[in-house]
């Protein structure tokens, strides 16, 4: 049980929102469930399943390397729901869970991933478990594998999503009974 | 939320009904979320305020120097 649970999507009139929950189950993330319990407050749950659904499934950054670390933070936020949630689109571009795998593990040593994977990667796990080595030595190397753009488009993605999943990971305790 | 998640059980929420309605839940756990996400990352980029405490517009250089080495971001030591 969620600490608020999924509103039925019938009880959900807005057609925008309602249009928003449709496209956050076909992509797979956010899910309908997450889409459904912000759909509370519907001035707020539009624009934040926007931003989340173009963050992740649009831009100039690789999908499938922004699914590696979308769950990497997740399991990182320990986060049961957005950690098992898949991007529809990264898994017709064949992403597996074992490259998924790695990227929550030792992915400096994986033959997996690119430099310029792992230094995204290093980008992610960083910000949030020891801000202070995200330093301008890592945006210098960040800087030869992706342009300013994809760095800022990068960071923005890791800060919403890992936001949304600490969010989620208070609401997904089973209630007390 | 954002020092310790597993605080916020279904006791803590009981507390948050009698204060707030469910919408009003979700909308601070959605701006609470959002903003504990971009503060770190704004914190990576070492940007500082553009205005002095009285209100002028400063350089980077001079905000530096009035509001000390380190951006007062969220310390990642406390983020679970």
């Amino acid at each position: 049980m969620y600490q608020l649970e999924p509103l039925p999507l019938d009880a959900i009139t807005d057609p925008e929102l309602r249009d928003l929950i449709g496209k956050a189950e076909a992509l797979g993330v956010p899910g309908s469930s997450f889409a459904r319990i912000i759909a509370r407050a519907p001035a707020h749950a539009k624009p934040f399943l926007k931003a989340l659904m173009m963050s992740h499934a649009e831009g100039n950054v690789d999908h499938k390397l922004k699914e590696v670390i979308r769950i990497q933070l997740a399991r990182y936020a320990e986060d049961p729901y957005f950690s098992e949630l898949r991007s529809n689109k990264a898994r017709a571009a064949k992403l597996s869970e074992e490259i998924i795998d790695a990227g929550s593990g030792d992915y400096e040593d994986s033959l997996f991933f690119s430099e310029a994977e792992k230094c995204a990667l290093r980008y992610a796990d960083q910000i949030f478990l020891d801000a202070n080595k995200v330093d301008a030595e890592l945006y210098a190397e960040l800087k030869t594998h992706f342009s300013e753009a994809q760095i800022m488009e990068l960071g923005s993605f890791i800060a919403l999503h890992y936001g949304m999943q600490i969010f989620m990971r208070t609401l997904g305790h089973t209630a007390q009974t | 939320m954002a020092t310790d998640p597993d605080a916020v059980d279904a006791a803590f929420f009981e507390q948050l009904r009698m204060h707030f309605s469910e919408s009003e839940i979700v909308e601070l756990g959605l701006f609470i979320g959002f903003n504990l996400g971009f503060h770190t990352f704004f914190g990576t980029l070492k940007f500082y305020p553009m205005f002095s405490p009285d209100g002028r517009l400063i350089s980077q250089e001079e905000s530096q120097r009035v509001y000390g080495a380190a951006p007062g971001s969220l310390n990642s030591q406390d983020v679970a």
